[in-house]
């Protein structure tokens, strides 16, 4: 493969002599060419850093003041940091690494993202900086590595977020004027789905036109509820079969809220943000939605519109497997280092990951009111409320696993889907299978 | 005619720049994908050669067959939409009034919109709970038939053919004003002279004069309806469950989601197989008609 | 010319008057336009809309003209620099196209030589390519080169996918044109070359005009490309500015509609005067024929 590709390329880079003509003026060379600075003693050093806080909302903001503050405290380095949208990342990243262009430091998912980079060999661990700094490890919560531990005692990336993703936010107002519980078990659950749809206020807002967000915030706590987390873990590992019985009976929960009108007439042809301003606009009385609802909310909802707004754990399902009050969450994304990179460029890499992942970066960002899997101490004054309710929910709760942080990227796309079948009719049988088979199929 | 050296000099030189350009820039990138095509590659890492697996595959794939037969609901709407609506408009607005100005700019500027706000208004007006479509329907006493437009898969995919057609008008009525302003006020004249006017002179005079240009727009049609993406992916992403997945929509998941490289660029391959197919079954027609 | 103009004053008015079908199209063609301006409207109304407004009044007035989501999406899209480069981009690839493509099409619809099928079909083939299919093999390839992340990294794909079309409709337009005028052209003196710049280029301005607006709405919003091919922030075009403000968990749509607000202005103020440009391109065809 390799050397055919080279002959097809040698073929039209002799073709292409003309476009070289053109381009020659232009020419910018990304090697690192290694100039002396000016007066300094150190050498330059050139560095690329990729990731998609390209936006207004402030955990975007602090990511790159963040950045901003490694390139003013080191001036020896000749950072290039380019923020691309979220909606094209995935797909530059890709490109990229099928050219095996990467850039020298980049955001990378928990998941599947993160593990076929590592497959593909594109990776290499960013362990000496636990080394260096053996306390700032240590003070990561639980778990915080285990999808960035490719191979034993080597880390290739430190989380800068805790991505909970499955909290219940409810609308206290509406509870109290139709006199509902807020529901603790499946069965009042039910109940109050029942008396919102009599009294036509939509139970449960949801906006799966992206199909991701039923799973990752409804599903992942609502299967581990009946099928317990080790079984899960268990059949991500290709050692049960998501056809098992357990798994099928999950999905059947998701398909009860489904028949009992839980959600509003078409959710899947709504977005995460439609959704969240039917919900804070008292349309719906609950909102399952992961950690990212409190930044989204503290930018676009006003205070009155908060107020009201309550922050629990979905309900436990009797008879399961799984425990009640638990949140699926789990390391979100952090960065990775190229395994191009090395040298100079290396270390100064590896200190550009920790200025952003270490205790003053996640201090920063915890504080533009994200979640993060680093144990400190929170100023309250310097988040919004609504996100420090959130956060005390989240200390007490135990973490599970969210599906697609350990399905491949084919048996997420197949579950995304499939959930969006069961809202519109489909058996949970055939969705099981389907899933089945995909995961079967990428792991093999 | 190519006598002379000068004259074959001439049509070398005037050749040369567009077939260098498009040969390096379009021609052996598509051929380098389908290269591809026969491979097991994620987009990174080692990839196995595989024959004709990928197209086996895809084959045997239920979401192919319903991104396949999406994307002829997309081409039959275009054909039968955008082409006879947009000669329809030319000829109607073929004279240079300053009505018609206004109403040809009006007919063009959906396709000035970028398709995300295209997208993004007509999931407004599709919106089950404030959408524009269901607020009219209400007021006018047909609440029966309010819906979710864009979630029912019965019929999700005719609700989304409808902006892509809308917004696409604009190009063809262009072309075809531009055609229909080249055919000499002398034939115009013979023709009225012959007595000829009304649908006699449309379909004996104008529409033959004109008929290589609703060829290629109907060739237009059926590569544009083929390689239809934006508006799908702003308006459903090609859900909800893949009811609306288009062969574009469906390669790209492929490639950039799922990671299955080489699988996508089979089916880059495979649209340009049935792009190629229905344009040639376009022109034997055509070609019959005239 | 002045017989028809005469033709159509005499025509028209009465017609109307008599008419009611007349009368009725142009109402029917009026509402047609009023439902066709609507999402312009709604994109100018929304730009200068809170999301809270947003989102509580979708329909309605702006309670308050907001000017912060245009200055706010321009500062922080860096739309400014967008712009310009997006300009240079678009305008070179489009002269480019232009030139390169009638050029093609002239050679390909007046001279019968063995190949000409064959590169007939060629372009044609061009039109059916889906775009995501070329990034990666692109990619590598002008990497290869040396041209990634330079202007020319945009320009030259563009133009090689707009070519088609151009001569596509470039072959259709020329076909109906007569022979005779270059034919008389050429026993003036002129060479080849002199008929094509002379005659034929002047000749073809309302196709011409047609691949314009065609190419330039093309180029100017393209994301895909520009997202892959373009490096250095200096360098990236407006389409990638717009996608800024939705991080895949929400989107600001205010800031978004500020941005889509700024970068549709231009779009507008080209397509109006390429607009023009096709109906003087009759005028001087007419003439000429």
């Amino acid at each position: 493969m390799k050397k055919r590709l080279t002959l097809v390329v040698t073929l039209i880079t002799l073709l292409s002599l003309l476009v070289a003509a053109c381009g020659g003026s232009n020419n910018t060379n990304t090697g690192g060419s290694n100039k002396p600075a000016e007066g300094g003693k150190q050498e330059k050093v050139k560095l690329t850093i990729w990731h998609n806080f390209a936006g207004d909302d402030l955990r975007a903001q602090a990511v790159r003041g963040l950045i901003d503050e490694y390139k003013k405290n080191n001036p020896n380095v000749e950072l290039d940091a380019q923020a691309i949208p979220v909606d094209g990342y995935r797909q530059r990243l890709s490109t990229v690494a099928a050219g095996n262009e990467m850039p020298d430091v980049f955001f990378v998912y928990a998941g599947s993202q993160s593990q076929e980079f590592f497959d593909a060999g594109l990776l290499q661990p960013i362990t000496p900086l636990t080394e260096k700094y053996p306390d700032w490890k240590g003070n990561f919560m639980e778990g915080a590595f285990d999808r960035f531990t490719f191979e034993p005692n080597q880390i290739y990336s430190a989380p800068i977020g805790l991505s909970a993703t499955s909290f219940l936010y409810y609308n206290k107002d509406l509870f109290e004027q139709y006199n509902v519980k807020v529901p603790t078990t499946w069965a009042e659950m039910l109940t109050a789905i029942k008396t919102f749809n009599d009294n036509k206020i939509t139970p449960i807002a949801l906006g799966n036109k992206a199909p991701w967000v039923a799973q990752s915030t409804i599903l992942g706590s609502l299967a581990d509820r009946v099928t317990g987390t080790e079984w899960f873990l268990k059949a991500a590992k290709g050692e049960a079969s998501f056809q098992d019985q357990v798994f099928v009976d999950a999905l059947g929960k998701f398909k009860e809220l489904v028949d009992n009108k839980a959600f509003q007439d078409g959710a899947n042809s709504i977005d995460n943000t439609q959704a969240e301003q039917y919900f804070i606009q008292g349309k719906a009385a609950m909102m399952i939605s992961g950690a990212w609802t409190l930044t989204n909310l503290a930018a676009s909802a006003t205070e009155e519109q908060v107020a009201p707004i309550e922050v629990t754990t979905i309900p436990a399902i009797e008879g399961g497997a799984g425990q009640g009050g638990t949140i699926s969450g789990g390391p979100g994304a952090g960065f990775a280092l190229s395994k191009n990179t090395t040298g100079a460029a290396k270390d100064a890499a590896l200190e550009l990951i920790y200025a952003i992942s270490g205790p003053d970066g996640q201090k920063k960002i915890a504080e533009s009111n994200s979640m993060i899997m680093y144990n400190m101490d929170l100023e309250q004054s310097n988040v919004s409320p609504l996100y420090l309710k959130a956060f005390n929910v989240v200390k007490e709760a135990t973490i599970t696993p969210v599906y697609d942080a350990y399905l491949s990227a084919e048996a997420a796309e197949s579950i995304n889907n499939g959930l969006q079948e069961i809202m519109m009719g489909g058996k949970p049988e055939d969705v099981a299978k389907k899933l089945q088979d995909a995961q079967a199929r990428s792991t093999q | 005619m190519l006598s002379s050296l000068r004259t074959r000099s001439f049509v070398a030189l005037a050749l040369l720049p567009a077939v260098l350009i498009f040969v390096v820039f379009a021609i052996i990138p598509i051929i380098w994908s389908m290269y591809y095509g026969f491979f097991d590659w994620k987009g990174l890492g080692a990839a196995k050669f595989i024959g004709f697996k990928n197209y086996e595959m895809m084959l045997q794939d239920p979401i192919f067959w319903r991104a396949l037969k999406n994307n002829l609901i997309l081409v039959v709407s275009a054909i039968v939409g955008q082409v006879p609506i947009a000669l329809l408009l030319a000829l109607l607005l073929l004279k240079n009034s300053f009505f018609n100005r206004i109403i040809r700019s009006a007919v063009f500027m959906p396709m000035v919109l970028s398709t995300v706000v295209v997208g993004l208004i007509w999931g407004y007006i599709y919106n089950p709970q404030i959408g524009l479509l269901n607020q009219v329907l209400e007021t006018i006493g047909l609440e029966s038939w309010t819906r979710a437009w864009l979630d029912d898969p019965k019929i999700n995919m005719f609700a989304v053919s409808i902006p892509i057609n809308w917004a696409n008008i604009g190009p063809y009525l262009i072309i075809f004003i531009a055609a229909l302003q080249n055919i000499s006020s002398e034939v115009n004249d013979a023709a009225k002279i012959d007595g000829a006017v009304g649908s006699k002179k449309l379909f004996y005079v104008t529409l033959p004069m004109i008929w290589d240009m609703v060829v290629v727009a109907i060739v237009l049609c059926i590569s544009g309806s083929l390689k239809a993406f934006d508006h799908v992916i702003v308006m459903t992403g090609g859900g909800p469950a893949q009811s609306t997945e288009l062969l574009a929509t469906y390669m790209y998941n492929n490639t950039f989601t799922v990671y299955r490289y080489g699988y996508g660029s089979a089916v880059s391959t495979m649209i340009i197989l049935i792009s190629a197919l229905l344009i040639g079954l376009n022109y034997i027609i055509t070609k019959r008609r005239s | 010319m002045q017989a028809s103009t005469k033709m159509q004053a005499a025509g028209e008015k009465p017609a109307a008057w008599k008419k009611p079908v007349g009368f009725a199209l142009k109402v029917l063609l009026l509402i047609y336009a009023i439902v066709t301006l609507y999402p312009l409207y709604w994109l100018v109304i929304s730009a200068f809309k809170t999301n809270q407004e947003f989102f509580n009044r979708p329909y309605a007035w702006p309670l308050q003209w907001q000017i912060d989501n245009i200055t706010r999406a321009w500062d922080l899209g860096n739309m400014g620099r967008a712009m310009i480069n997006s300009a240079i981009v678009t305008i070179v690839a489009l002269v480019l196209t232009v030139v390169i493509g009638t050029l093609a099409a002239y050679a390909l619809s007046r001279f019968k030589f063995k190949l000409n099928p064959l590169l007939k079909g060629m372009f044609l083939l061009g039109m059916l390519i889906p775009i995501h299919s070329t990034l990666v093999p692109l990619f590598i390839f002008m990497n290869k080169v040396g041209i990634l992340d330079t202007y020319w990294a945009l320009i030259m794909p563009y133009t090689a996918f707009e070519l088609p079309i151009a001569i596509f409709l470039g072959i259709a337009y020329l076909t109906s044109i007569p022979r005779d005028v270059e034919e008389a052209a050429m026993i003036d003196g002129n060479g080849w070359w002199g008929v094509f710049g002379r005659i034929i280029f002047p000749l073809c301005l309302p196709v011409i005009s047609t691949v314009s607006i065609l190419a330039f709405l093309r180029f100017w919003n393209d994301f895909s490309f520009a997202l892959v091919f373009i490096n250095t922030q200096a360098l990236k075009t407006l389409p990638l500015s717009l996608s800024l403000f939705s991080d895949g968990f929400g989107t600001d749509y205010a800031l978004t509609m500020g941005a889509m607000f700024i970068a549709v202005i231009p779009t507008i103020v080209i397509y109006l005067i390429f607009q023009e440009q096709i109906m003087k391109g009759m005028v001087a065809g007419s003439v000429k024929g």
